[in-house]
Formats: C-alpha cells, structure tokens, sequence
C-alpha cells in the first residue's frame, strides 16, 4: 500500500484535519480554497444577515457554466436549425429537456438573485467604506448578468426569443445619437436575423461569461481583502461592555458576538511590515477570539447552500417545462410583443416615453446605483443612523417591481391594462 | 450541520434518479418491442424469433432537407411500408397506394400534419400549443395534395380543382391578397395553410362566417356545403414555404387532361390533324406516340429544327411537365378530340362586347361581387346603411351619370348613415384606383350600363 499512500500524499499534502495545522493547510495550500481565510467570524456566516444570495447567485452561475457547455454539444447558432436542435432536446437528446430546463430556470433565478443581493448589501449598508468599488463591479456583474440572460434569450429561436429581442433590441435603440448604431453593431444588421442569432450567441458563450468570471473574480477578492464576509458590525458590543475571554477556555453562549481586547498573555508577530492604516474594516484592534477555523464551519455552510440551490433548481426542472414557441416568424408580430420579464419594467415606461423611459430614467437609474456608495458619506451602517437611505433605496425597488408586474401581467394586446384574470379572445 | 449537507445530497441524488427515470422508458421504446414481438409471430423457428425480438431499439428518421423536415414517425408506425402489417393495429398497420409518394422521399407530416421531430405521441400528432400543423383530420389529408400540386387537376382531388375556381370566381381576391395580388380588407391568404389547426373551423366559416367569427366584415356567400368543403381544401394548401426542385416540378401533373388544354391554347390544330381532322399544314398526329418514343417526341418539342432542319415547327419553350403532358394527350387523341377543339375555338368578339366581357372579368376578379353579390342584386347585410344593405347595382344607369359611376369607383364612397348616433356601417365602397386602372374602371362602368340597356329593352 505504500507507493498508493506515497501517490496520495503527493497530492493532498496538508497535516490531517484533525489538527488545526491540519486545518489551516487545507484552506492555504489549496488553490480552490485560499480565497477563503484560515478562520472565519462566526458572524460572517449568519444566516439571517446576508442570507447566503451571493453564494446562492455564484452556484447558480456555476450550474449555468456545466448545463451551458453541455448545451453547446447539441447547439447549432443558426436559424432554422437552432429550433430543430431544441426539438431535438426535447425529443430524442437523453436528458436534454432537463438540462435545458436547469439552464432556463437558473438564469432566471440568477436575475432574481443577483437583485436580491443587491438589495442586501444596500439594506446591510456593505457598500460603505472600503467597499464602495466593489459594489461598483456588483453593479457591472448585474449588468453582466441581464445581458448574459438577454444573449441567451435569443437562441431557442421561436417566436418568444425573435420578439423578446426585437423589442428589447428597439428600446435600446431610442438612445440618442448612440442607440442606432449600437443596436446595428448589436444585431449585425437593422432586424433580428440569422447574424443578430450568431452574435448573441459569441457574446453569450464567450464574451459576456469570461468578462464575468474576471469580474467575479475581482469582486471576491476585493470581499477577502475589505475584511471578509459582511457581518452586522453595527449589534457588535463595545470591547468594554463584554466579559474577558481567557483563551482556550470554552466560549460562553454569548461570546459570538462579543469583541474581545488584545489579550495580555499572547504574542503577535508582524510577519513584514506595512506603512499605513489597514484597509479592511475592524470594529477593533482585536477580534481573534471569536474566530473558528473555515473547516468545517464555513465550508459545510457554503456546501449547504451549494446543495440548496442545486436541488432547488434540480426540482424546478423536473417538474417545470422550458418555453419553447412556434419557430420564429418575422412576419407574424405577437400581440403584445414583449421583452424579457425584466426589462418589462423598461418596457412600461417606454410605452409611456420613448425618450424619457428608454434613455433618460434608466440611465440615471444604472448611473445612481453607480454613485451610491460615493453620494452616501454617512459613516455609520446601523440602519436606525439611514433611515432615509432606507426608504429611498425602498421605493427604487418597490417601483422596479411594481413596473414589472404590471408589464408582465397587466399588459394585453396593444399594450392595454388587461388583469391576467380577464381572458382576451385572440384572433383565432 | 454535517446531517444537513447529507440530507441534501440525498435529495439532489434522488431528483437526479428522477430525471434519470423520466428520460429512461420512452414510450416509442414499448412500441418497438410490440412491433418485433407481432414480427416474430411469423418467424419459422426460435432461433428467428430471438433474433427478431433482439432487434435494436432505435429512433429512426426521414431526413426530408427538399422539404426542410426531419420525420420521425416512422420510429412508431413501424409497419407503413410493409404489406404483411395491412391488419395490424395502429401504430403499425401499413399504409396502401402509397407510390409514388414513397416514405424515404416524403416523409409523412407534409401530406398528414403533425411535428415530425417529435418522440412521444402527443407531441408528434402536434395537438400541443404552439406547434402549427397538427395531425389532419382524415377527410382534409387529401388537401395537402394543393401543397406540391399547385395548379390542374389533382387526381382523386376535385376539391382543389374547384375550390381554386371558386376562389377566382367568386371574387375573393377582392378583399383578399393570394401571392400579391387582391385586396387588402381581408386578411392576406398566401399562407393560409400554414397553420392548419382549424380545418372545420374554416368549413364552417364559409358556410356562414358571421356563425364563427362575429361581426366578420366577410358577406355570406351561401355556398353549399361541397363549395365549402373545396374552399378549406385549397386555403389548406396555400403555404409558402421552400421546397427542393425534386417537390417543386410537380406543381402541375402532367396529366392527359392538361395536355390538351395546352393543345388548345397553343392552337397547334391550326397545323395539325388528329385523324385527318384539323389543318393539314403539319403531320397527323393519330397514332404518333406509337410510332415515336416519348423521348424521341420530347426532342421534337424542344427543338423541332433538331430532328427536321427546315422544319416550320416553332419551339415552343414547354416546361417538361407540359411537354410530358402534351405527349400523354396525342397518345390518346382521337377524332373526336380535334372536332370538339376546332368547334370550342372562340368566335371573334366585337370591340364593344370585348369592353364589356372584360368588364365582366374584371367585376368578377377584383371581388365586387362579394359585396354586390354575383348578380349584381346587392343584399348583402351592411348595418346602419340607408337601407342596411350593400345597394344593388341594377339600376346604377337610373341614378348616376357613367361619369359619377366611375368617380364613385376611382375614390370610393363611404354609405349615408340611416342613424348617425350609431357606429358607421362596417361596409364601405373603397378606394379602387390604386388596384385598377383607368381602362378597367371604364370597362367595368360599361358592363353596368349593358345590364342596364338589357333590362329596358325587355
């Protein structure tokens, strides 16, 4: 057994995990694992805090990398055939309506998530300071990410996608000066066609997804070096308030969030020395004893949630079917047409003002979640201290959904408020 | 925590046997083991029997790229092309007088309907949303014919023949577009038979179309219930969509029938004589498919300076449909053929008949008579009209100069309201002069006035 052992010990080359040593190595000598910290807060992984939708939005996009490649095996980015091939998923590929299905329902569910952690980091305040530039490259990936749901829109090829992306494709195209030519640059042409289909699809297989593993990639980093995971800094008791922890006795109930002092009877070392002040947040000069190492505490949390997500989606598409429309027809206009759900916000107001509601307000919109961390100077991240930051950001969430469920189910033909309980008779 | 990440791996193991489940027993799988199992009923020996019953279950498939259609139906209806399956139960009984429209050429859903992509049952008989053409119901298949077949008589479809005719007769194109050319008050029919989800639908839409889609602006036209039927048979067939060449050239079939109305049309009796009848200055053509091969004949009809330098015979420029058809007449042609072409030959009209006659043509084509009614008689139903009918055109000589005639049908005229707290009336005369030209208008204002120069005379 020994040159199997030898074999093994080349590749896992850390001290067991029965040791702390053990346990550190496990997380600094592993190069999917070291973007985590040796130990973690406790807070870090408080459920009720950050409610795991930035891990939830990564697994998510993890699932949508495996199904996407999958699908790409059976994918031809051309029109008629790309129609067939969904067919041919749906018919006679082993497994393939499931796999179209987890990647549809995903990408949905990534939109929503991606949303709802920004909503988070708002409410949490985690954009002040340092961490106002990566809210910033939160806000790219969002963008990233409508467009990667948008691109892949298309692709199926029926009657859905075509109008989807024409519609979508006119309200960009109402930006002044601009908007014509990057709709044409978009589409290749002045219509949705067979070279808008072939360019959706490099962007949404090679451009978009490899613009936003870097992005993701800058933005997780940036969450390691601004301190970590967001914790509720703000219910964390002064160090004076708190009982003294004697190290390696057993941590009362309380202690976890309890910020302790330097403590007298250890020493630290500065491995090199750095001029300046720290850039990442401390709530004070010590917090070293309320730590656990990342295995297992951080990594079964994080498997959990990786499991959740992956068994919801799991669920979803058994039991959910993918659309799938007549082929695309350009000479048979949907009525209502409509955008993807979440651009019908977009899509509301456009109805009402081409100018103002395609250009104007949701340019100021993406340009004001830009600036926020830069135009909020309030220090203080307890929300009692930014109530009216609260409400602000409140009523911009409330009127994007509201906007896009009134787009989604209140619009009937020609774009009248028709109640989705109310049946319109069609032409036929 | 560790029992909770266990607990849903277990979970994600379980939907993923599921999904394993639900892609696993296809039912064209349980067709395929029924099909070899009655296949193995007829086998001599159990060596036979094993080896049929052992066949691979696979999905097999026409690749139909002329037709731009994969047809996978036959992974089920297993038995189509074998005569031994003629008693056997759907899916597998076989299909008779199927030549020449073989499986491997023509697949199935072009002549039957139905998403031959598809797998399972409910799906490849298409009655699912959004999928255009389900299966046709058996007394409309023959429809499909009109969709390669697109002019002459189809035969064993005299639907498609006469529900073309009617459409031309009864002056549809005047409210409705075909290929380009026709109204615009009516929906455009180019592609009428593209979705084919309503056939009955359609039938009873012309029995009556205010029955099936109220407040229709379409008059009802009382056609019989055969008219109706013709009429969804060629709006079935009207699709636009691009086949092979292989599909295309049978637009026409070079049947006996189209051969000698080309006969006539090109006047080749002014030269000719079947049996001595007819002109002389060209060979008898009695008997000649016997003395010439078809190919030989065909020759002759492309380039008769070929075979004969000197030959006073003109080319003709024939499609090889029409030249084929030509050659099946003059194997039939007899005596009696040339003595009913010479007298069916058209006496020539005088200028002011012609006017008049064309007028006619042109009151017909362009659809006046769907509002006008064939008689010109009027009647049909226009509510809050004076009179709340579409006005007859018997006395138009009574009421109006030619000159106001022809203005009404240059610029069209809205009807005088009876209430004009109502809505206006659905009907209205429109604007022609952007369909007709001015000699058509004129034409058509003649034919009104020699119905009229009829009646006074009586």
């Amino acid at each position: 057994m020994t040159p199997l052992r030898d074999v093994w010990r080349s590749i896992v080359r850390r001290d067991p995990l029965s040791t702390d040593k053990g346990k550190s190595e496990l997380v600094f000598l592993n190069l999917w694992l070291h973007i985590h910290p040796a130990k973690v807060k406790r807070e870090n992984f408080k459920l009720k805090h950050t409610w795991y939708l930035g891990f939830i939005t990564f697994y998510l996009f993890l699932i949508l990398v495996t199904t996407g490649v999958a699908l790409m095996f059976y994918y031809r980015p051309d029109a008629p055939q790309s129609y067939q091939d969904m067919k041919d998923l749906q018919f006679v590929v082993y497994l393939g309506s499931f796999l179209r299905n987890m990647h549809r329902w995903s990408a949905h569910g990534m939109v929503i998530c991606v949303f709802l952690h920004m909503c988070r980091v708002f409410y949490t305040g985690s954009y002040k300071a340092p961490r106002q530039f990566n809210w910033v490259i939160g806000v790219f990936l969002f963008l990233l990410t409508l467009g990667l749901s948008f691109t892949g829109y298309l692709l199926p090829w029926d009657q859905l996608a075509f109008w989807a992306i024409t519609v979508g494709s006119n309200i960009g195209g109402y930006a002044p000066l601009v908007g014509p030519r990057l709709k044409e640059l978009l589409l290749g042409g002045h219509a949705v066609g067979e070279s808008a289909l072939l360019r959706f699809y490099v962007l949404h297989v090679a451009v978009l997804p490899s613009t936003m593993i870097l992005l993701t990639m800058v933005h997780f980093w940036r969450v390691r070096k601004d301190g970590g995971l967001s914790r509720p800094v703000w219910k964390l008791k002064p160090a004076a308030a708190g009982p003294l922890v004697r190290i390696g006795a057993p941590a009362p109930a309380e202690a976890a969030l309890v910020v302790v002092p330097a403590s007298q009877d250890k020493t630290y070392g500065l491995m090199e020395v750095v001029t300046g002040k720290p850039i990442f947040e401390t709530v004070t000069a010590e917090e070293e004893e309320d730590t656990v190492f990342s295995y297992p505490y951080a990594f079964f949390r994080e498997a959990i949630a990786l499991m959740a997500t992956v068994t919801s989606v799991m669920a979803i598409s058994l039991f959910w079917q993918a659309p799938l429309e007549e082929l695309a027809n350009p000479a048979k206009t949907p009525n209502p047409a409509k955008a993807p759900w979440y651009f019908l916000g977009l899509q509301e107001l456009v109805s009402h003002s081409a100018l103002l509601g395609g250009v104007v307000v949701p340019a100021l919109a993406v340009l004001g979640l830009l600036a926020i961390p830069y135009l909020d100077t309030n220090p203080s991240r307890r929300p009692a201290d930014r109530k009216w930051a609260i409400r602000a950001f409140t009523l911009f969430v409330v009127v994007n959904v509201v906007l896009i469920i009134i787009g989604t189910l209140f619009r009937g033909p020609g774009w009248a408020l028709v109640p989705p309980w109310v049946h319109v008779s069609g032409a036929e | 925590m560790p029992q909770f990440f266990f607990a849903l791996s277990l979970i994600a193991l379980v939907l993923m046997l599921g999904a394993v489940w639900q892609a696993a027993a296809p039912s064209w799988k349980k067709y395929q083991q029924e099909y070899h199992r009655l296949e193995s009923l007829g086998e001599p020996n159990a060596a036979a029997k094993a080896a049929v019953l052992n066949t691979a279950l696979d999905i097999r498939q026409e690749l139909l790229p002329g037709l731009q259609r994969v047809d996978r139906c036959t992974t089920c209806h297993l038995g189509v092309e074998d005569p031994t399956m003629k008693n056997a139960p759907q899916p597998f009984t076989f299909h008779p007088n199927l030549a020449p429209h073989v499986v491997a050429k023509f697949g199935c859903t072009v002549c039957h309907g139905g998403q031959g992509l598809a797998t399972d049952k409910v799906n490849a008989h298409g009655k699912v949303p959004f999928w255009p053409e389900p299966l046709l119901p058996k007394e409309y298949i023959r429809a499909s014919c009109g969709r390669c077949h697109k002019e002459g008589d189809v035969p064993g479809v005299p639907e498609l023949t006469e529900g073309r005719r009617l459409f031309e007769a009864t002056g549809c194109r005047g409210c409705h577009k075909l290929n380009g050319v026709g109204g615009s008050i009516g929906k455009d029919l180019t592609e009428e038979g593209a979705v084919r989800r309503y056939p009955e639908w359609l039938e009873r839409h012309f029995l009556d179309p205010n029955a099936v889609s109220p407040n229709s602006p379409m008059p009802n036209f009382h056609f019989t219930k055969e008219q109706a039927r013709a009429l969804t048979f060629y709006m079935l067939s009207l699709t636009n969509e691009q086949m092979g060449t292989y599909y295309s050239s049978v637009r026409l079939i070079p049947s006996a029938g189209y051969g000698r109305q080309l006969f006539t049309e090109k006047n080749c009796i002014a030269c000719h004589s079947i049996g001595g009848v007819g002109a002389k200055a060209g060979p008898d053509l009695l008997g000649v498919a016997k003395a010439h091969s078809a190919g030989w004949l065909d020759e002759q009809l492309v380039n008769p300076q070929m075979l004969y330098p000197g030959s006073t015979m003109p080319a003709y420029d024939l499609e090889t449909n029409a030249r084929k058809a030509l050659i099946t007449f003059m194997a039939a042609a007899t005596q009696e053929d040339a003595q009913t072409i010479l007298s069916g030959r058209p006496k020539p009209l005088t200028a002011e008949e012609a006017a008049i006659e064309g007028g006619k043509q042109s009151f017909a084509r362009f659809g006046c008579v769907g509002c006008h009614g064939l008689n010109l008689q009027g009647g049909v139903p226009n509510p809050n009209s004076q009179g709340g009918e579409v006005p007859s055109l018997l006395h138009a000589s009574d009421d109006y100069t030619k000159d106001e005639v022809i203005k009404i049908i240059r610029n069209g005229k809205q009807p005088p309201l009876q209430d004009t707290s109502k809505p206006a009336p659905p009907l209205y005369m429109p604007s022609w002069k952007a369909v007709l030209n001015d000699e058509d208008i004129n034409r058509i204002a003649d034919y009104l006035w020699s119905l009229q120069s009829k009646k006074s005379g009586w």
